[in-house]
């Protein structure tokens, strides 16, 4: 009888996966084991986020009975790795009801939170049911600046103050940081405060539309000019790249950023429907947070009905990378970060282009020394008749209304 | 029984601080105090799902043996050199001591 077959660290193997990891990801892929779930559990918030796209108004949460009868069925389907978000998890009064239960059950949990209800107590707790990893949104290391974006007034103390509380107790602490047009200039003060408090960070350049299709949040987007000086920075060894070694998880304009890059994913185009789905709070099913393909509710059927029988989990599950028309011929395509949740929330096709990936890809092509770099939707769009363009701008522009 | 020399039985447990999960037969371990992540094979495993701080090892050996046809022995001998394995990782804790901190 042999021992363990190896052994390798997940939080400095991020973005790309080590041998064990990535074969745990081809096998789950393979037989399409959803390994890692994401659930909220409220969307309901005590922060008013600028750039949130959620609706935090309460519209029937499960209850921690249906939650519990959730849990189990993922057991039994094979889920490992569990991340609570929302929301503000610290809002449900039977949040650590729901942790304990989910340990019990042997899962491997994160949190994502404001921590702005973390307190000892609840520090001391999280570590006590074994809670591995508690990520805490931080826009900016200037208070005046993150609390405009929370609309909380001593919201940035007192997420620091939680982070130092749970830093104490052992646990493992992220910053995120959504980057946006609001705490562009806080992009460093960010990194430098991660490394102070010995913590890793990502930046996220995901701003998304609203639930509704609102896309309001859209125009907080910092522009690709904008973005560029960051980029170069980062890439010619300046003070955020000496920050390296205190931050392992890093990344910058993931729409995925924690998530685990795997050569297992070959062809496809992410891991959602593939290994991996979120649950509302609602319990509507879908591939990933990103992706607003409903694949089905909880609350009418088993996890394993919608995983396995959905025929939207099917659909999403049948796309493959080359069959995409256009990016699958696009030059630059190594640079690009296209998500295809995005993609359908964005362009209005789960398979299609849209134009914050084309721009994010020029950027990062021009910033790894390609020259003009042009993706081949821009190029699609530039060889185009001039009527077709103008017909393309029209519909554009009426699509922004 | 089999005993520690000190004549006592032998049980160990999981830890319970570990997040694990069989997937597709295997069994994947994750700690969350260094967020390394282990896998153990088929015949590990089952040794794994016996560990429950209720039953002994000698008892779960005689079983492992009796499930593999393989002399008693020769299955204790592996499953020592596991549980060292395991435990120098603190996947397994002796039942008897506190979980380290």
């Amino acid at each position: 009888m042999s021992g363990t077959a190896g052994t390798m660290p997940t939080a400095p193997a991020m973005p790309g996966a080590t041998p064990l990891m990535d074969r745990l990801i081809r096998r789950t892929v393979e037989r399409h084991v959803p390994l890692s779930v994401h659930m909220d559990i409220t969307y309901r918030c005590n922060e008013r986020c600028v750039h949130c796209y959620l609706d935090h108004e309460d519209h029937g949460e499960l209850t921690k009975d249906e939650v519990f009868r959730v849990l189990g069925e993922l057991a039994e389907s094979g889920t490992l790795l569990l991340t609570f978000s929302g929301g503000e998890i610290f809002l449900r009064k039977d949040l650590f009801e729901i942790l304990e239960r989910s340990r019990e059950l042997g899962f491997d949990v994160s949190l994502k939170t404001n921590a702005i209800l973390i307190h000892a107590m609840q520090a001391r707790k999280l570590v006590e049911l074994g809670v591995r990893r508690v990520q805490v949104s931080i826009y900016s290391a200037d208070a005046a600046i993150h609390d405009s974006i929370t609309k909380v007034r001593g919201s940035l103390e007192r997420s620091l103050t939680a982070i130092r509380l749970l830093k104490a107790q052992g646990l493992q602490v992220k910053i995120a940081c959504p980057l946006m047009k609001q705490n562009l200039s806080s992009y460093q003060e960010v990194v430098d405060l991660a490394a102070e408090l010995g913590v890793p960070y990502v930046i996220d350049l995901t701003i998304t539309p609203k639930m509704d299709g609102d896309r309001e949040p859209l125009s907080l987007r910092a522009t690709g000019a904008e973005l560029f000086p960051i980029l170069q920075e980062r890439s010619c060894g300046g003070r955020a790249s000496a920050e390296k070694a205190a931050s392992s998880a890093e990344s910058l304009g993931s729409a995925v950023s924690s998530s685990v890059e795997s050569t297992a994913y070959d062809d496809l185009t992410c891991s959602a429907g593939h290994n991996s789905c979120y649950i509302s709070p609602y319990g509507d099913v879908f591939p990933c947070v990103q992706m607003p393909v409903a694949a089905g509710n909880l609350r009418q059927k088993s996890f394993q009905e919608v995983w396995r029988g959905s025929s939207e989990m099917k659909r999403v599950r049948a796309i493959r990378e080359s069959q995409l028309r256009v990016c699958s011929k696009c030059e630059i395509r190594e640079f690009c970060e296209r998500c295809p949740g995005l993609a359908m929330m964005e362009g209005g096709d789960l398979m299609g282009p849209y134009e914050r990936a084309c721009e994010l890809a020029e950027l990062h092509a021009r910033n790894a020394g390609v020259a003009n770099p042009v993706s081949a939707w821009h190029r699609e769009q530039a060889n185009r008749p001039a009527a077709d363009s103008r017909r393309e701008t029209a519909s554009a522009r009426s699509a922004e209304l | 029984m089999s005993a520690n020399g000190h004549g006592h039985a032998r049980v160990f447990c999981r830890n319970p601080k570990l997040a694990w999960r069989e997937i597709d037969g295997e069994i994947v371990i994750i700690s969350p105090e260094d967020s390394s992540v282990h896998e153990l094979n088929e015949t590990a495993g089952m040794f794994w799902r016996s560990a429950d701080g209720k039953r002994d090892v000698d008892e779960i050996v005689r079983e492992l043996a009796s499930l593999y046809e393989a002399p008693v022995e020769l299955v204790r001998a592996d499953v020592d050199e596991l549980i060292l394995d395991l435990t120098s990782k603190n996947l397994l804790v002796d039942s008897l001591m506190q979980v380290r901190p």
